[in-house]
């Protein structure tokens, strides 16, 4: 490891050539930032939830539309639907082949996206409505 | 497995490396297939948490309906399976940034960061729910 003493560059940084596929550290390294985020993100949101335990319809509502939980809940549900995507991405790629193996790419991205929008639009129905 | 079809012809049958048969099953091996089950499981059940928000985004009967559910038998059940699945996953997942760090990967750290994924998240699962319990 003599060469780190010379160079800036990190050791991923520094591996050499492109793989067969010309890509895929970026999903590595997206998986491990959206994670360290959704450490903290989940469990604000949890601590969140809990407070919502004791609320009625009004109550749960009020709640939401404060910027603090709006918020929590939108970075929550954007991180963690972007996570789930990356993840089931690995998980298709392991295990489908052949035919399935695009269709089941697309319907990941489908329905973590429709997830998304689906948390985005009642948060702020909810806020702005 | 289409064989006549050109874009992905079938691969010829040759003989495979031994993996699941010949490996002794180890608790490192558990929490790691569990990390991805447990993924899987929480990918179906972000369904729930947008079902939460949109009916909280409706109408007050819209929102009875989703607490209905929720609040009976399968309801709970489900969402004590999610609760589980999300803490399992969460230190799994501070267990694999360790390892990927670097860090962990000899004995008896490698052991003990497995049994600590593992009761670890049936304490916080317990945890969170005698709190909710006690504040509902």
């Amino acid at each position: 490891m003599s060469e780190s003493d010379k160079s800036l560059r990190s050791p991923l940084g520094r591996a050499r050539y492109l793989g067969s596929a010309r890509r895929g550290s970026q999903d590595a390294w997206l998986t491990h930032v959206s994670a360290a985020a959704l450490v903290v993100l989940a469990s604000g949101f949890v601590l969140m939830l809990l407070t919502l335990l004791s609320k009625d319809y009004n109550g749960v509502r009020a709640e939401l539309g404060h910027p603090f939980p709006a918020i929590l809940t939108l970075l929550f549900a954007l991180v963690a639907t972007f996570h789930m995507h990356i993840g089931m991405r690995s998980i298709i790629l392991d295990y489908v082949h052949g035919h399935a193996r695009e269709w089941a790419l697309i319907a990941n991205i489908c329905f973590a996206g429709a997830v998304a929008l689906a948390c985005v639009y009642a948060v702020l129905r909810i806020g702005f409505v | 497995m289409a064989s006549s079809d050109p874009i992905s012809p079938s691969p010829a049958a040759r003989p495979l490396s031994p993996h699941l048969g010949i490996y002794r099953f180890t608790l490192t091996m558990a929490m790691s297939i569990g990390h991805r089950i447990t993924g899987a499981g929480l990918y179906v059940g972000a369904l729930l948490l947008a079902w939460f928000l949109l009916a909280a985004s409706m109408d007050a009967s819209a929102f009875a309906y989703f607490s209905g559910f929720i609040q009976s038998f399968f309801g709970r059940l489900i969402l004590f399976g999610f609760t589980w699945a999300l803490f399992q996953h969460l230190l799994g997942g501070v267990r694999h940034l360790i390892m990927d760090a670097g860090y962990g990967m000899d004995d008896p750290e490698r052991e003990q960061m497995a049994q600590a994924t593992l009761i670890g998240g049936f304490v916080l699962t317990l945890v969170v729910w005698a709190i909710g319990y006690a504040v509902r």
